[in-house]
């Protein structure tokens, strides 16, 4: 019998203890262990990004992790995007700007959005395209997310 | 999918990580960031019994200047790397070449030493270290040792690494002042791994090429080095007629390239006279 | 429909000035998505749920002899473990059409393609679940595979199904109008092959489903991300002989189905799972590599050749299809209608009078074919637009005059067309004239001379299209779909407090439909966004429906919501008027108050109606119930069987879209690169703008991906080889052209409110567009690509092979 692994993180700012057996994936540990299911899974195999988190800041992939590779970082995740009924300018800006449909992608492509405005506050169109190249959309076809992604960078410049 | 089961270890310095290897031997697989294998794990391509994740090993994330190379820890992100003020003053090829990897989240977590040790013929680092004769330091039980990348990369998906050794350090030569380098490649899509690719270097003295360099990625089983070209480059005066007929020697000399859903055997040869003449155009024009 | 009237225009409605309806107002889904907290299924963890993981065959072509549980069942964990021996003993086979060509859910005889499924079992989690999987042991005898359509459809081929004298599963010739004496008569006739390759949908979040057996009440429950969840209820009462009211299913928010969600034999699985495990809830959460191989994945496998008459002028007089389409193994998933659809705009926006469509359905040992947005037209779009590309080619005429000369004229609608259905109105030549004028069409065609003289390889393409939109089943009776007409109701209530309630029978796929719902009883009842509320009701609490489908929902469900408000306003007349004491017929409702046609200032609020209703028995007419709600189904008008031919009325309207794509070919690596993109999209009146603005450009990246990245491909040995998105390749950020983008409005004179459907969209225009150009692009070397996607290895090839002639 494999034995389980301890794992703490911290997600959203708070702290979580558990365990899991070495092969479970990060994406699983979040959603099933900890009942974080806003970060979906589309594919598991590292291409689609829907199950894109933060890990220490920057974007990864969370179903080619697993959940003993996370041990003791600092996630964020869709859920720590809102503060109470105070939505995020990322969230804002995908609700002005349509920047979702079915909305099965969007907790993964704002997480990718987040990361990219931390570092660039007035990113080009190409820097969005850089950022958000390894994520996909089945629906919207990518206009509406490249405004939201503006949208909010914009909200953001003149938050600070 | 969801991976078989494996035990899991996560050693904390070089030494107690070749120990697992050795204690489990070829059963044990490494995990560096883990980019290509938790893919392969989910689908139970990859069914180790167990797993020794280097993530936790200190010392081994770094880039530095050392005679006339940038040494870099094998766990260094590429991240990393792509952001990296000295990669992109005394070494641009490789931030090129990061840029190209995959996705910044992939970058995020995927490690310079990881990609190297992998050997996915298609991917960039390979072909850049082969082009700069990069050396890969090792760590087995036998002690510390230096592989040539003439003589690491063997096969598809497979290195001179031993199962019990751990690649710690590359270490890529400098280019010389003012010499011209370029990579290029062509992907369905932006990010996916090439079709076919080239990284090319050369210098230019009084008027003719000196140490041309022509290695091509996503053709062959592994990064491949086309001396035919480069002999037919070297002391030549550069020029649009010399690197088209270079890219065709290219396509004429190489082994019969892979063959999948994408690309065909022929379309291959094809391509990488394509990218090689498109690399030595590229790499002539930043000749400074 | 009942006598009643529906509002033609928006400013038909009960109210002064709509505030809702016709703006893109934000939609009222997106709180919960854009915070993760939207039900999607594998969200949902019931008590004591088990994991179901299911075998798949990884043979095309094989006879099971033996299937031996024992060792994964003995295994820790696993509680159940399901073959095909339940599935004979619970089920009947599945299939949709044609008649008969179906399967049982789980492998009983032999496996007819890789990833059909053999054995599943219950476990307490999907790990163990799959760990169990590789202790099954299957004995099987390799039978050769059939893989080739043509070879296929051969009487000597091997068959599919050994019950059936042949692979055939549907052959018949449709003949509308003189078409052989058009093409003896024409000046100039054409004729092409051309190929496209199997895409589909590939929503990003996967089919999943909960499924309950209560083994006391012997009641079914299912939860899951049903694109129709009435219409999977009562397929799966009939699967399992249960009676239909003992199955109930609940749809969750999906993300995303574009035909494609599938799900029938996980469901069926997990249904016989729960029934083994004593009642306990089973999941089964498709993963990809399920979807791509064994999913409701792939769509379209077909084998075309086309024939054009043509006159001196460019007036194309006959129009001939034949068409070899590759359904895959079974015919479980509606793959079949996909070919019959085109009937439905099958001359496209043009006025040919006469048309033959030659047809013929193989079964092969690949994936059974599903639908896939557009259902069909798409690639019959693309040869009917290549062809009048040829035309125009030899004759001498430009691409977009030619389309010109053939529109059907403005002043001819209603219009039916040889294949029989109507088309309800349009404007082609204005939404061409809008996109010429947009892209400097001229300036376009100048730039184009000066790079083919620098020997840049760039062309143009313009292409008109029809989207058939409100689908029928009685479009696809000659394939053996029943019945005509599809009931879509709505339940709408308005509690003591004046909020209104509307409940519907479809989940959240992202279509944005209950915010049209909201916009509609807002500007209804004269209230703000914020005071409606939708809701999903399961198919034993919901009014007949179907759900999203076919261009259909957005018009249907407007219809259902005027005509439910409409009923339920009657009510209120009738209470307002005992009030007033006045005649029902004297009082009217109008920005949110029931007043006297005559006395304006007798008026009293809605919501007041409502309170007097619920609150004062004492008030209300005799003949009115204390039920301040009304539930409306909509079907569309003047539906009927079809003639003997397949001539129906069958789609209800004909939106309409003209694109414009310039392309640049790389002759060195058969890249293409889109360099400019067009679109005026014509689809009547636009409930909400920014719904519609989201469908052209979700179904043309749709559209790009089809045109130039995907494809299923199986080797000669039947194996699928695109297993993953490493090799199913989706367009991405970096792939999907930004275009600019005009609407036009003919609104239709058969919808309420004059809508058209609109959700399928640019999926009919954008491969044909992109082909159209590519071989513009080409013309100067004197080659064609006919085969879709134009993969760099195929238009390099075309490139190549010209080089050498």
């Amino acid at each position: 019998m494999i034995s389980q692994r301890d794992i703490r993180l911290t997600v959203n700012g708070v702290s979580y203890e558990g365990s899991a057996e070495p092969r479970m994936t990060l994406v699983d540990f979040l959603r099933h262990e900890l009942g974080l299911v806003g970060t979906h899974v589309g594919c598991e195999h590292g291409v689609c990004g829907a199950c894109t988190i933060l890990m220490d800041g920057k974007a990864v992939r969370s179903c080619i992790m697993l959940a003993a590779q996370a041990d003791g970082a600092d996630l964020m995740t869709v859920e720590g995007l809102a503060k109470d009924a105070e939505l995020h300018p990322i969230q804002q800006a995908f609700m002005e700007e349509r920047g979702l449909q079915c909305g099965f992608c969007t907790p993964g492509f704002m997480m990718s959005i987040h990361e990219l405005l931390q570092t660039t506050t007035d990113p080009s169109d190409e820097e969005i395209r850089d950022a958000l190249g390894g994520a996909i959309c089945r629906c919207t076809g990518y206009e509406s997310i490249l405004k939201s992604v503006r949208n909010a960078a914009a909200k953001l410049r003149a938050s600070t | 999918m969801k991976p078989a089961p494996f035990e899991y270890y996560a050693p904390t310095s070089v030494a107690e990580t070749v120990a697992l290897l050795e204690q489990h031997g070829p059963e044990a697989k490494l995990l560096a960031g883990g980019q290509s294998l938790v893919p392969l794990l989910n689908m139970r391509l990859a069914r180790p019994t167990v797993v020794v994740d280097v993530g936790r090993v200190a010392g081994l994330d770094y880039v530095r200047e050392e005679d006339g190379a940038l040494a870099i820890g094998a766990m260094t992100s590429q991240r990393t790397i792509e952001r990296s003020e000295l990669v992109e003053q005394r070494l641009p090829l490789l931030r090129a070449a990061t840029r190209l990897v995959g996705h910044p989240q992939i970058r995020n977590r995927g490690t310079v030493g990881g990609s190297i040790a992998h050997a996915d013929p298609a991917a960039e680092y390979p072909a850049v270290a082969l082009a700069l004769d990069a050396q890969m330091r090792v760590a087995g039980p036998g002690g510390e040792r230096v592989i040539e990348a003439a003589d690491f990369f063997v096969t598809y998906l497979t290195t001179a690494l031993e199962p019990s050794d751990v690649l710690t350090e590359v270490r890529m030569p400098l280019l010389p002042g003012g010499a011209g380098w370029s990579i290029v490649e062509i992907a369905r899509r932006h990010g996916d791994f090439a079709l076919a690719g080239a990284v090319v270097t050369l210098s230019v003295d009084s008027g003719s090429i000196k140490d041309p360099r022509v290695v091509l990625f996503g053709v062959g089983a592994t990064p491949i080095r086309v001396r035919e070209a480069e002999e037919r480059l070297a002391g030549e005066s550069p020029s649009e007629a010399l690197f088209t007929e270079a890219g065709k020697l290219v396509s004429e000399v190489i082994d019969e390239p892979l063959s999948d859903i994408h690309a065909t055997a022929e379309f291959r040869r094809h391509l990488a006279g394509v990218m090689a003449q498109r690399g030595l155009a590229e790499a002539a024009g930043r000749v400074a | 429909m009942g006598g009643f009237e529906f509002p033609k225009s928006i400013d038909d409605l009960p109210v002064t000035n709509p505030k809702w309806v016709g703006r893109p107002v934000k939609r009222v889904e997106d709180p919960q998505l854009i915070t993760g907290r939207a039900e999607f299924i594998d969200n949902v963890e019931l008590p004591g749920m088990l994991h179901c993981a299911i075998l798949h065959s990884p043979h095309p072509h094989a006879r099971i002899k033996s299937i031996d549980m024992s060792r994964a069942a003995a295994m820790p964990g696993v509680v159940t473990t399901l073959t095909g021996e339940d599935a004979e003993r619970w089920t009947r086979k599945s299939y949709t059409t044609p008649e008969g060509w179906g399967t049982y859910v789980l492998a009983t005889d032999k496996v007819r393609f890789v990833g059909e499924p053999v054995a599943a079992v219950a476990a307490t989690s999907r790990y163990i679940a799959e760990d169990a999987l590789e202790l099954i042991d299957v004995e099987y005898e390799l039978l050769d595979p059939i893989v080739d359509a043509f070879a296929a459809a051969q009487p000597d081929s091997p068959k599919v199904f050994d019950e059936h004298e042949n692979n055939i599963m549907y052959q018949r010739k449709f003949t509308w109008g003189e078409v052989d004496e058009a093409f003896a008569q024409a000046g100039h006739t054409y004729t092409e092959k051309f190929r496209w390759h199997r895409v589909g949908a590939n929503p990003l979040e996967t089919f999943g489903v909960i499924s309950e057996w209560d083994l006391v009440e012997d009641t079914l429950t299912c939860r899951g991300s049903f694109q129709t969840p009435s219409y999977m209820a009562m397929g799966r009462a009939a699967t399992f002989r249960l009676p239909s009211n003992k199955v109930r299913f609940i749809g969750q928010p999906h993300g995303g189905s574009f035909g494609g969600k599938g799900g029938g034999r996980g469901t069926d699985i997990t249904a016989m799972l729960s029934r083994k495990a004593g009642g306990r809830p089973v999941k089964w959460i498709e993963d990809r590599i399920e979807y791509l191989t064994a999913g409701g994945s792939q769509a379209w496998d077909r084998h075309y050749e086309v024939s054009i008459a043509v006159k001196n002028d460019g007036t194309v007089t006959a129009l001939r299809v034949k068409l070899l389409d590759d359904l895959g193994a079974t015919a479980e998933g509606f793959g079949a209608t996909g070919a019959v659809k085109p009937m439905a705009s099958f001359t496209g926006c043009y006025a040919i009078p006469a048309a033959e469509y030659d047809l013929t359905l193989v079964a092969t040992n690949k994936l059974p074919a599903s639908p896939y947005r557009g259902m069909g037209p798409p690639p019959h779009n693309f040869v009917l637009e290549q062809m009048m590309d040829i035309a125009a080619r030899d004759l001498g005429i430009d691409p977009a005059e030619i389309r010109r000369r053939n529109f059907i004229p403005p002043d001819q609608f209603p219009y039916i067309i040889p294949s029989g259905n109507e088309y309800d109105s349009g404007e082609y030549e204005a939404a061409l004239d809008k996109v010429l004028e947009m892209s400097g069409y001229e300036e376009l065609r100048n730039e184009q001379e000066e790079a083919r003289a620098q020997g840049r390889l760039i062309g143009v393409g313009v292409v008109s299209t029809i989207e058939p939109g409100v689908f029928d089943w009685n479009a696809y009776t000659v394939i053996g779909t029943r019945g005509i007409g599809i009931p879509e109701g709505v339940n709408v209530s308005i509690d003591t407090m004046g909020k209104i309630t509307a409940r519907v029978g479809f989940a959240l796929e992202g279509q944005g439909q209950y915010t049209v719902v909201t916009q509609l009883l807002a500007d209804y009842f004269c209230v703000e966004l914020e005071d409606v509320r939708v809701v999903m009701a399961d198919n034993l609490s919901a009014p007949p429906n179907f759900g999203p489908g076919g261009s259909r929902l957005g018009v249907a469900i407007t219809g259902a919501v005027l005509g439910a408000a409409q009923r339920l306003t009657e009510k209120l007349v009738k209470v307002a008027a005992k009030l007033f004491e006045v005649q029902p017929e004297d009082v009217e409702l109008l920005d949110g108050e029931l007043r006297v046609k005559s006395v304006p200032e007798s008026k009293i609020s809605v919501r007041n109606v409502v309170g007097i209703m619920l609150n004062r028995s004492d008030m209300l007419p005799p003949d009115v119930d204390p039920s301040p709600e009304a539930t409306f189904a909509w079907t569309a008008p003047g539906r009927v069987e079809p003639d003997e031919q397949g001539r129906v009325k069958s789609y209800l309207t004909a939106a309409n879209a003209c694109h414009l794509v310039m392309v640049e070919v790389d002759p060195d690596t058969g890249m293409v690169e889109i360099l400019k993109y067009y679109i005026a999209d014509d689809c009547g009146t636009r409930l909400n703008p920014a719904n519609v603005d989201g469908m052209i450009q979700g179904a043309l990246a749709q559209g790009v991906g089809a045109a130039l990245l995907e494809e299923y491909v199986y080797d000669e040995n039947a194996q699928p080889l695109t297993a993953s998105f490493m090799d199913y390749l989706l367009p991405t950020i970096h792939e999907v052209p930004m275009p600019e983008k005009a609407s036009l409005v003919t609104p239709s004179p058969f919808t309420p409110l004059g809508a058209k459907g609109a959700g399928e969209s640019a999926i009919h225009t954008t491969p044909a567009a992109i082909m159209c150009a590519i071989n513009d692009a080409l013309l100067p070397l004197k080659v064609r690509a006919t085969e879709v996607p134009a993969s760099p290895n195929r238009v390099w090839k075309l490139i190549q092979d010209a080089q050498q002639q």
